[in-house]
């Protein structure tokens, strides 16, 4: 995988979490989950995000205004964002060293 | 929700009933490693790993007595993935009480799980765990089945 997506993928699932604590924390509150460490979550979120190409960063971050989520999984050779159709040979070169995006909706495609 | 519609998300293949690892760390790792080896979907591993440690930097999921519940979202996964592991020795996962934690249950979701029906099964696991005498038998169960037919009864 390239590394920059790696680092991508880690940045969206922290700030998943990070949304769940802040949406669903009372709920977790209850069956007794402590959250004191929100703030620790999210300066990982900002020590993750300082690590990745400003460029790459800009992008991700307007993916995710307009769509919530700016990287998705490529499942059944689908773009799980637009179902659009990902061809065979973009899915051999994932390892080569460029972020694929799909070219019908533009975001970041991860094969998990 | 109940426990049984919790247990249609895990499998034999997803239970570890004797972990090794004697550390918080490693049996994050041992977990991690189950869940890869068990499920035919999941095969990034530092993924998931580096998102169970995030989540534990929020507040450690060893909740209930002797019971740790490590959870989280992540893009490595496809569906609501649950795996079950048990520790003889019990390991020190930063518990609320202090004491060692010797059950856990990882629940871990895609992100786009927008029922939030990892919560409900949290909040079903989590109720059901408080149960002393279920621990107690959960802890000798001898196998996947004996212990998912525990855990599943009133
Ligand atoms: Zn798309």
């Amino acid at each position: 995988m390239h590394p920059e997506l790696q680092k991508l993928v880690l940045l969206q699932d922290i700030e998943a979490n990070i949304r769940e604590a802040e949406e669903q924390g009372e709920e977790l509150k209850e069956l007794g989950f402590n959250l004191d460490g929100l703030n620790q979550l999210k300066e990982r979120a900002e020590a993750m995000a300082g690590e990745i190409n400003p460029r790459h960063l800009a992008y991700y971050r307007r993916l995710t205004r307009r769509f919530g989520h700016a990287v998705v999984p490529v499942i059944d050779n689908l773009c799980t964002g637009c179902f659009a159709n990902i061809p065979a040979q973009f899915v051999s070169a994932t390892n080569e060293n460029l972020l694929q995006k799909c070219e019908s909706c533009g975001r970041i495609l991860y094969w998990p | 929700m109940d426990i049984a519609d919790v247990l249609k998300h895990t499998s034999p293949d997803l239970f570890l009933p004797d972990l090794q690892a004697t550390d918080k760390p490693g049996v994050l790792v041992e977990l991690v490693q189950g869940l890869v080896a068990g499920s035919p979907t999941i095969s990034k591993q530092d993924a998931v790993l580096q998102m169970l440690e995030s989540r534990e930097a929020l507040g450690s999921t060893a909740v209930g007595p002797g019971v740790a519940f490590p959870h989280g979202r992540t893009l490595a996964v496809q569906k609501l993935t649950v795996l079950i592991a048990r520790s003889k020795a019990g390991v020190d996962f930063d518990s609320v009480d202090g004491e060692k934690t010797h059950l856990f249950f990882v629940l871990i979701a895609p992100p786009q799980d927008s029922g939030h029906k990892y919560i409900k099964s949290l909040a079903a696991l989590t109720d059901r765990l408080q149960d002393d005498a279920l621990r107690q038998r959960l802890m000798e169960a001898d196998d996947f089945d004996a212990f998912c037919t525990a855990l599943g009864g009133d």
